[in-house]
């Protein structure tokens, strides 16, 4: 059962609407900031696009998208690889919303204002329950509403480089296990230059980036089911970091 | 089962899970299990899921959500028996 009030569904369908509005401008400066600054490159970007398109015609209900984690502008980068600004601005429900931990990204006012126009829900990892609840509430809204929702099923930047297949938390089990007929776009994005975690990638970086359509099922009920159908995304996903390791880094 | 042999068996779990040598009567009711034990949050459905076998008891997604503390868990736990 949600506990949203009516101001907080007014709260983020006009956040949204502002996302939407200003995406030309902050979109594109971020693009920039992206292509030019960082030199990132994503070498199969078109056909990534495309693929991300026949996905969204293949699904006629809510996607998670869920990817491993290595640097703090993951986000930003996935959703600039999988559609233009274009596509975005036809449907911005396939702009995907975000879920930064609070004391990362909303520590000044220019970073607050990045993540609000971006579609981003603040949560706080191992804070207050109620806080924490309300955020995935807020999730759980937006994803029956036909919205798409990223999240790191890993809970944050893996420690080790590779998908943590240990210590991975079950949040998005949870989101699965409420939203019925949801699917889970699994992705893996990957820098060639990229070892480990870092604050953001190694300038130059050519992104790899290859995705699954999986819809993760549990015969339990519960938190054993919530467990259960997170540890099949992240196993999915370790399964994408194989493929990576055996094709592209050899 | 007596308060005190769930608390005992709560404890017994929670070791397995913290960070945090836990001594002798350290632990009490309000004894928080993410500040006070260093236990990660996403370790919390792990925690009650071990709750459920060791107690013979089904824990949903929202009761779990309310285990903030260890007189939390015991509580519920208690509710449930």
């Amino acid at each position: 059962m949600l506990d949203l009030k009516f101001r907080d569904k007014f709260a983020l369908k006009f956040q949204h609407m502002v996302g939407w509005i200003t995406f030309p401008v902050w979109g594109g400066i971020l693009i920039v900031l992206m292509r030019v600054v960082g030199r990132y490159r994503v070498p199969e970007l078109r056909a990534i696009r495309q693929k991300y398109k026949e996905v969204k015609r293949a699904t006629c209900g809510p996607v998670i998208v869920c990817s491993n984690h290595l640097t703090k502008i993951d986000s930003a980068i996935l959703n600039w690889s999988l559609a233009s600004v274009w596509s975005y601005m036809k449907s911005f429900k396939f702009f995907s919303w975000n879920l930064p931990e609070r004391a990362n990204f909303y520590h000044s006012a220019f970073l607050k204002t990045v993540c609000y126009l971006g579609s981003c829900i603040p949560i706080d990892r191992g804070g207050n329950r109620e806080a924490v609840r309300k955020s995935l509430d807020k999730v759980i809204y937006l994803l029956k509403k036909g919205h798409t929702v990223t999240v790191f099923p890993e809970g944050g930047r893996s420690r080790t480089g590779r998908v943590d297949a240990e210590g991975f938390t079950y949040g998005v089990g949870k989101l699965v296990n409420k939203v019925k007929d949801c699917t889970v776009l699994c992705v893996y994005l990957r820098g060639h230059n990229q070892e480990t975690y870092s604050e953001i990638p190694r300038k130059g970086a050519r992104f790899y980036l290859d995705m699954k359509l999986i819809k993760p099922t549990s015969d339990h009920s519960g938190l054993r089911a919530t467990r259960d159908l997170a540890a099949q995304i992240i196993g999915q996903l370790t399964q994408m970091e194989q493929v990576y390791f055996a094709t592209s880094r050899q | 089962m007596s308060k005190d042999e769930v608390l005992q068996k709560v404890v017994d779990i929670l070791s397995k899970y913290s960070k945090v040598e836990i001594e002798g009567n350290s632990i009490t009711m309000e004894t928080s299990i993410l500040d006070d034990l260093k236990i990660n949050s996403a370790r919390l459905v792990d925690i009650v899921l071990d709750f459920e076998d060791a107690f013979d008891i089904e824990v949903d997604d929202d009761d779990a959500d309310s285990v903030a503390t260890v007189g939390d868990g015991v509580n519920l736990i208690l509710a449930k028996l």
